[in-house]
């Protein structure tokens, strides 16, 4: 393999990296106002939550991809395919952050809950004080999975004609013959990507551990 | 368009599609629930090199995503003299994919098993092997049908990846018909409820197989 092609695919992992960046900062606010709408007091904004992360889980993500893909330019809304993609792969993962956030908020161990109510605190503070900084550390090992995910799912963007690794993996495949190598760099830099943001998830986790702290989750 | 002349049109095609995506995600989830108990059996009768293998074969399919072993067998295997169909291809790459994590799934279940099963299989004078076939395959399994259940059904999403090449499943046929129609978003909207459906049976099939061996517990 050329240095030409191989600098082309590191350029490509690094869009890969973008979109899926972008996906995830995407994703953690549809979760995040989903998990909202799971913890409504109306019930039909409950069965909303439940009805939109059915769906959202229930369709592979070529399909929503190639939806959002074609539906858009239909609403008259010309995107073109790398904001159609960060869209989509942000819906998929939001709905994956929501149920993520949703089990880190029913983890959160009753006593913390008594406590803060008998302490007085208002709903804002007990949110900040108290839910969000249990549910960081609770959702955070699944989060990073999702993340993961979202890098992995990147590259089925490749068929909606995104520029990135797996779509410049097969161009040059389609100009060399070089199947073996070719995807061997390209596996070899997913490998790198996800991996790294396992180890940054890992190495978090235990920057965030409390010493001391026993409250196992519910 | 009426609803039967609709049907008429298209249903076929859609019918066909349905099959596809069914039977590919049968056959290859059957096939990796296989392969994922092989891959359990050479970590524990391994020694250290199987163990390391699986673990070094596991974070690598772990970490990529399946379109490159889809790729690299149908792109790869015709230069090795290998030309096989793209449903086996597609199939086989999803296989091994699913395996992986399949064996990640039996391992957690196979922790749950109590030690001392292990000293009463030695003590009935069971080989190695029996004991791995009778005692700990069977409830390994039944331990792990609710998580088996979750990949099996992100196998059935993953087999619409096969439209990239040229399996003519439910994906494709929506493809195909977008590019006859032009009616884009309709297609994939069919298709996608079509999912949704598939999806569904999915989990009543291993929600209703876990509540049928609870006694396992």
């Amino acid at each position: 393999m050329t240095s030409g092609s191989l600098l082309l695919l590191a350029q490509a992992a690094g869009v890969s990296l973008l979109l899926a960046a972008a996906a995830i900062v995407l994703g953690t606010a549809v979760g995040a106002g989903l998990t909202a709408m799971a913890f409504s007091r109306l019930a039909v904004v409950r069965a909303a939550y439940r009805v939109w992360v059915y769906l959202v889980r229930g369709t592979p993500v070529l399909v929503l991809a190639l939806l959002v893909f074609y539906a858009l330019p239909a609403l008259d809304l010309r995107t073109g395919p790398y904001l159609a993609g960060i869209l989509v792969l942000g819906i998929y993962a939001g709905a994956l952050f929501a149920e993520v956030f949703r089990g880190g908020v029913l983890a959160i161990p009753r006593p913390q809950w008594e406590s803060g109510r008998s302490l007085g605190l208002p709903p804002g503070a007990m949110l900040r004080k108290v839910v969000a900084p249990l549910v960081l550390r609770y959702a955070l090992p699944p989060y990073v999975n999702v993340c993961v995910m979202a890098v992995k799912a990147s590259s089925v963007l490749s068929i909606i004609s995104v520029w990135e690794l797996t779509f410049a993996a097969r161009e040059i495949i389609e100009r060399t013959l070089a199947v073996f190598t070719v995807l061997g760099v390209a596996a070899a830099l997913y490998f790198v990507m996800c991996l790294g943001i396992d180890r940054a998830g890992k190495w978090l986790e235990r920057r965030l551990m409390v010493r001391g702290f026993v409250g196992e989750p519910a | 368009m009426r609803y039967s002349a609709w049907f008429a049109t298209y249903g076929p095609s859609y019918l066909d599609g349905l099959g596809w995506t069914a039977l590919t995600a049968l056959g290859a989830s059957a096939g990796a629930i296989l392969w994922g108990c092989a891959l359990l059996l050479i970590r524990l009768a391994g020694g250290r090199g199987g163990a390391r293998a699986v673990d070094a074969y596991v974070q690598l399919f772990r970490n990529t995503p399946v379109l490159l072993p889809i790729y690299l067998i149908y792109f790869g295997f015709p230069l090795i003299g290998l030309p096989w169909p793209a449903v086996v291809c597609g199939g086989l790459a999803l296989v091994l994919q699913n395996g992986a994590y399949v064996s990640e799934i039996l391992r957690g279940s196979f922790k749950a098993i109590d030690r001392v099963q292990f000293d009463a299989a030695r003590s009935i004078g069971l080989s190695p092997w029996k004991t791995f076939r009778k005692v700990v395959l069977p409830q390994v399994l039944v331990y792990s049908i609710p998580a088996l259940g979750n990949q099996v059904v992100l196998l059935l999403k993953d087999t619409s990846l096969l439209s990239a090449i040229s399996v003519t499943e439910l994906t494709m046929r929506a493809k195909l018909l977008t590019e006859q129609t032009g009616a884009a978003y309709e297609a994939f909207l069919v298709v996608a409820v079509l999912y949704l459906l598939l999806v569904s049976v999915t989990e009543v099939i291993f929600r209703t197989a876990h509540r049928a061996v609870r006694w396992s517990r």
